[in-house]
């Protein structure tokens, strides 16, 4: 141990820029959530989707990284509104499980179908220079920049637009009470449209900040799915309580790998299941969650 | 005489066996599963033994999914319980295999009884993340107690009076066996005043309550007996292979098996279960072959296992938003149309 506190404050950065994108990530359950009740298991693949597309886009395709970029988030959009149209409204008034075990059935079509896009692909991070910047006793590479500005960006653009804009107050009022909102005039169905298409969009932003840290390839979506403990902490309702979740769940990853890793190997990747039994147990409705009062 | 079959109590009514139908099916239905192995050959019974495994774990997650309405996807996971109790039996006290299977059985209704504490606390999604969260920890320590992911199940331990039942024809029967009493208790559950009460707690456990019904009992019985029948199934699949390896226990095999049970007939716990079991275990086995020649023949080098996400994707979509009574109620439909063929009513 001759440098623990530089070990410990690596550690606290990884966790936090790691956290971010977990929080990131997350967005996408709890917009698809407010509108829809039901927790859309689809997501994870809809991260890998975007990965490829950007990262095939770029190196194959040849396209400048930016575009791709781009490119991916409006095919993330297009993705999300697909999915919102083929499955989640002709099961509106059905169970939420009903949605969640569809989800479940898209979650394995689109792996499927991005293992035979990518079949002949090697795997590969998104081109961004490796350059290391030091800020004190802080060391950041250029791709852990790239990803706070992406996930920070996407984070901050989807809070205030539900904050500020009159469309993030409609969608906020469709999450409410959607009967309510259908009596005042707003149209439900294009919002609930707009709200899958934008969480997908989420998840394409997700996506890249992803891909500059991590390897594209198809084991990616298990970060997506374990973002879903970020969403569950922070209460699945709740979009600003997910940059909480994120930071929380990235940091307590990071810790359990440096301190308990050599007594239980590989707990680091399972800390996220554990957080979420934990909270399932104690807290259902996650720290900034509403909680449901059932009448029969 | 009466034109038709007429019960005079409600016990006749409410029996397995009503019709004159139902004896000659069973007769037949029980001589021709006697006489199979003979009719298809090693290769199909093999499916078929694979097929009525899948249905026995089927089965229990159509009491809890079907019937009490609790969703699971940690069904792989307690499947993975029963191998491991029953090869480590095997291996290390030489236990004979038909006593470790129902003790397998046992170990798995108690990791099901476990399993199923959040569930007096959550509903619904949370309910299946929290078995998400339960599968993934359950794969975690299959990874810790066989970190070489292959544990042997000894032939010693299979040989009973001189047969070894881990192969061939007394492989077929020792399941049918098991099959059939699994597959009759399961059926009577729903016949029962528990089963009764699991379908008042499925349909809705706030107003089931309020009718007397104890619900966190009958939650608790619920995932212990879909965790006894996945056990049994596990260890079944410990006697069909000379080894057991954690990968066959992964969520992939929860997703499955919830598959099966959307595909065939949720709440039809036998018959719903076997049909789903049949079109997604059997039936993709079959397509398997098939496409890979077929792939073979493009040129094309993706995985065969990307179309079996696709294919299984598609299916499971396609039954939970057209058809989410399974193809329990396609064949109702298609024996009603020819009930009254050629007239529409």
């Amino acid at each position: 141990m001759v440098d623990y506190a530089s070990l410990l404050i690596g550690t606290t950065v990884s966790g936090l820029v790691l956290g971010l994108i977990y929080a990131a990530l997350a967005l996408g359950y709890n917009i698809v959530y407010r509108v829809s009740k039901a927790i859309n298991l689809a997501q994870p693949e809809q991260v890998l989707f975007a990965a490829y597309i950007a990262f095939i886009a770029t190196m194959w395709a040849g396209l400048n990284v930016v575009a791709a970029m781009a490119l991916s988030l409006v095919a993330g959009f297009i993705l999300g509104g697909v999915l919102e149209r083929a499955v989640a409204r002709p099961l509106r008034g059905r169970p939420p499980v009903a949605l969640m075990a569809a989800t479940l059935g898209v979650f394995y079509l689109l792996r499927g179908v991005t293992m035979v896009v990518s079949g002949g692909f090697e795997t590969g991070s998104l081109p961004v220079p490796d350059e290391l910047y030091r800020f004190g006793p802080i060391v950041l590479g250029a791709n852990d920049i790239v990803a706070i500005v992406i996930a920070g960006g996407s984070l901050a653009a989807l809070i205030a637009l539900h904050q500020y804009t009159r469309i993030g107050v409609a969608m906020r009022a469709v999450a409410e009470d959607s009967f309510g909102a259908a009596a005042y005039g707003l149209p439900v169905k294009a919002l609930t449209l707009l709200s899958w298409g934008i969480a997908g969009a989420a998840a394409s932003a997700a996506a890249l900040s992803l891909t500059v840290k991590a390897q594209v390839s198809p084991t990616l979506d298990y970060y997506a799915l374990k973002a879903l403990v970020a969403s569950l902490l922070a209460g699945l309702d709740s979009i600003a309580g997910v940059v909480v979740g994120g930071l929380v769940l990235g940091l307590s990853e990071q810790y359990a790998s440096l301190f308990l890793d050599p007594y239980l190997k590989g707990i680091g990747e399972r800390m996220a299941f554990i957080i979420m039994l934990i909270v399932l147990l104690v807290k259902p409705y996650g720290l900034f969650g509403t909680e449901r009062i059932e009448r029969v | 005489m009466p034109a038709g079959v007429f019960k005079e109590t409600y016990r006749g009514e409410m029996g397995l066996l009503r019709y004159p139908i139902h004896y000659v099916g069973l007769i037949l239905g029980l001589l021709l599963l006697a006489i199979l192995p003979y009719l298809i050959g090693p290769y199909y019974t093999g499916l078929m033994v694979t097929l009525m495994i899948f249905t026995i774990g089927a089965i229990g997650l159509n009491i809890l999914t079907g019937l009490a309405g609790q969703i699971s996807l940690a069904h792989g996971a307690l499947m993975g319980v029963g191998a491991y109790t029953a090869a480590f039996l095997a291996l290390y006290y030489g236990v004979n295999i038909l006593v470790a299977i129902p003790i397998a059985g046992l170990a798995a209704a108690f990791a099901g009884f476990i399993l199923g504490l959040p569930s007096f606390r959550l509903k619904e999604y949370y309910l299946a993340m929290a078995s998400i969260a339960a599968q993934v920890l359950l794969e975690y320590s299959f990874s810790l107690v066989d970190p070489d992911q292959y544990t042997p199940v000894p032939d010693e331990a299979k040989v009973i009076a001189g047969i070894n039942l881990g192969e061939g024809l007394p492989l077929y029967y020792t399941t049918l066996a098991f099959t059939a009493i699994m597959a009759l208790a399961a059926a009577n559950i729903g016949r029962s005043s528990l089963g009764r009460a699991m379908k008042a707690v499925g349909d809705n456990d706030v107003a089931a309550e309020i009718i007397g019904i104890n619900v966190t009992r009958t939650k608790a019985i619920a995932f212990t007996i879909a965790g006894f029948y996945a056990g049994v199934a596990g260890g079944l699949y410990a006697l069909m292979n000379t080894g057991i390896d954690w990968e066959a226990f992964k969520l992939d095999t929860s997703i499955e098996y919830l598959a099966i049970i959307l595909v065939g007939g949720p709440g039809r716990v036998v018959w719903g279960s076997l049909l789903g079991a049949l079109t997604i275990r059997t039936g993709w086995t079959m397509l398997e072959s098939l496409l890979n020649e077929m792939l073979a023949a493009m040129g094309l080098l993706v995985a065969v296992s990307a179309f079996k996400y696709i294919i299984l994707g598609g299916i499971v979509v396609a039954f939970i938003v057209l058809e989410p009574e399974g193809l329990i109620a396609v064949l109702r439909r298609i024996k009603e149309y020819f009930r009254l063929w050629p007239y529409s009513y």
